[in-house]
């Protein structure tokens, strides 16, 4: 035995899988074909997994895949689609020149999302607090932080 | 090989349940911050694992006149964000505030943290200052253990293997409203500090009438530092007094040399961020 099914809607598709219980939700993803959350450390301290699980903001490699049956997981890809703020991170991100290797964006742009959904604003102190979690080994923090401040700014902008 | 069981439960009924039935076997599993890189790294094996995750009739910030109750599944972002909490414990807002990161602590719940009882342990020092009490639940019924006698060793404590922890208590009074939490990490996110401090306060009429001071990753359980609160108890409040009795916290720690931080700089820098806790405290009466 020792295998346990799951049922996972990801970026709204319906997923059903064998999984074995210790498995992380980070290698079920990727399993799965969704390679935008990428595979750094895998003991939670870079953030490039994180993926947005029943409406939070997740470390997907410190989460079980099990913990996540019955729920509803979104990655940088999917939410690019469906989301708006994500959308606009995504552009803003290139305008800014806020990707320089690639490796941290998925879960910089996930964690951004996480930041402006929980009514972040235009703050470089709390946009640095809010992705403290994320590593960005090509140093390129400005830029990221300036894309995050630009889209909170111009969403508070419109209100 | 690693070889897992998993149970998923959705009330405590069923979570005591599959305790009893598991017993040494079983790993609740919550956030799940800690359990999957203690698999990964092969720390724990062979075990089942009791998915306490969506047991909701857990996760709460409640108060009466006298006490506070947090339940086990109530998670670090919740404790952040808790009024209760700023007014009745600012030491463990505070330390939700420096705990891993944003992300981290959706995830991570106070149950776990002080269940896993590592030395570090973030939300450690604030309880141990402010008094509290572990609520325990098995099929037998409920226990009260007293957070000083909570912690026995490294990533061990006072729960038996079919015991899960149900809450915890802190009780409202002057001095725990006036608490503080300063953890030093190598890093400002997911750091593992190097020394953290708690401590509580009552000063009336300039007096010290009350004083509990806590300090994590200088022993191997997090430690109060009585020799200190001692020499403080019923002085005069002043930045002398103060820095005289830090000074002495070498007394109550027995740290270690490790990759984040030598016996010697723990030694020096738990005085200073005692004394730092305590003036913090002093400059909000």
């Amino acid at each position: 035995m020792n295998e346990i099914n799951i049922t996972v809607t990801v970026n709204g598709t319906e997923i059903n899988a064998k999984v074995k219980p210790e498995l992380s939700l980070l290698r079920f993803l990727r399993g799965q074909g969704f390679y935008d959350v990428k595979c750094g450390c895998e003991m939670g301290d870079c953030g490039t997994c994180t993926v947005i699980l029943n409406g939070q903001a997740v470390k997907s490699c410190i989460t079980l895949a099990a913990q996540a049956d019955g729920g509803t997981v979104w990655t940088d890809k999917g939410l690019g689609v469906c989301d708006d703020i994500t959308k606009r991170l995504q552009k803003a991100f290139v305008e800014h020149g806020a990707i320089q290797c690639g490796f941290c964006t998925p879960g910089m742009i996930v964690a951004g999302k996480a930041y402006i959904d929980n009514g972040g604003r235009a703050d470089r102190e709390e946009i640095k607090k809010a992705i403290s979690g994320n590593l960005c080994r090509c140093t390129g923090y400005k830029k990221i932080v300036d894309a995050i401040f630009d889209v909170a700014e111009k969403i508070r902008k419109q209100e | 090989m690693k070889s897992f069981n998993y149970i998923s439960v959705v009330t405590l009924n069923q979570a005591l349940e599959a305790l009893q039935q598991e017993k040494e076997n079983a790993c609740l599993v919550a956030g799940a911050t800690n359990v999957l890189p203690f698999i990964r790294y092969k720390k724990i094996n062979n075990k089942t694992l009791i998915n306490i995750r969506n047991l909701k009739e857990l996760r709460y910030i409640q108060e009466t006149d006298e006490k506070i109750f947090i339940g086990s599944l109530t998670t670090i972002t919740d404790l952040e964000k808790s009024d209760i909490l700023k007014k009745y414990a600012p030491a463990l807002v505070d330390a939700a505030r420096n705990f891993a990161d944003p992300t981290t602590r959706n995830s991570a719940t106070i149950g776990g943290n002080i269940a896993n009882a590592s030395p570090a342990a973030d939300t450690a020092p604030p309880l141990l200052a402010l008094d509290a009490v572990v609520v325990s639940v098995s099929k037998s019924g409920e226990r009260k253990i007293p957070i000083d006698e909570f912690f026995t060793g490294v990533n061990m404590t006072a729960l038996k293997p079919e015991e899960m922890i149900k809450e915890i208590e802190i009780p409202k009074n002057p001095a725990n409203s006036h608490s503080h939490f300063i953890k030093l990490g190598l890093r400002n996110a997911m750091a593992i500090s190097i020394v953290s401090a708690a401590a509580v306060l009552e000063i009336e009429s300039g007096k010290i009438k009350k004083v509990r001071i806590a300090l994590g990753s200088v022993a191997p359980t997090p430690v109060r530092g009585r020799t200190v609160e001692k020499l403080l108890m019923g002085q005069d409040f002043s930045d002398k007094v103060i820095e005289k009795a830090s000074s002495r916290i070498h007394e109550d720690i027995s740290p270690i040399s490790d990759i984040r931080a030598s016996r010697e700089y723990r030694q020096t820098v738990a005085s200073v961020v005692v004394k730092r806790a305590l003036q913090k405290i002093g400059g909000i009466y």
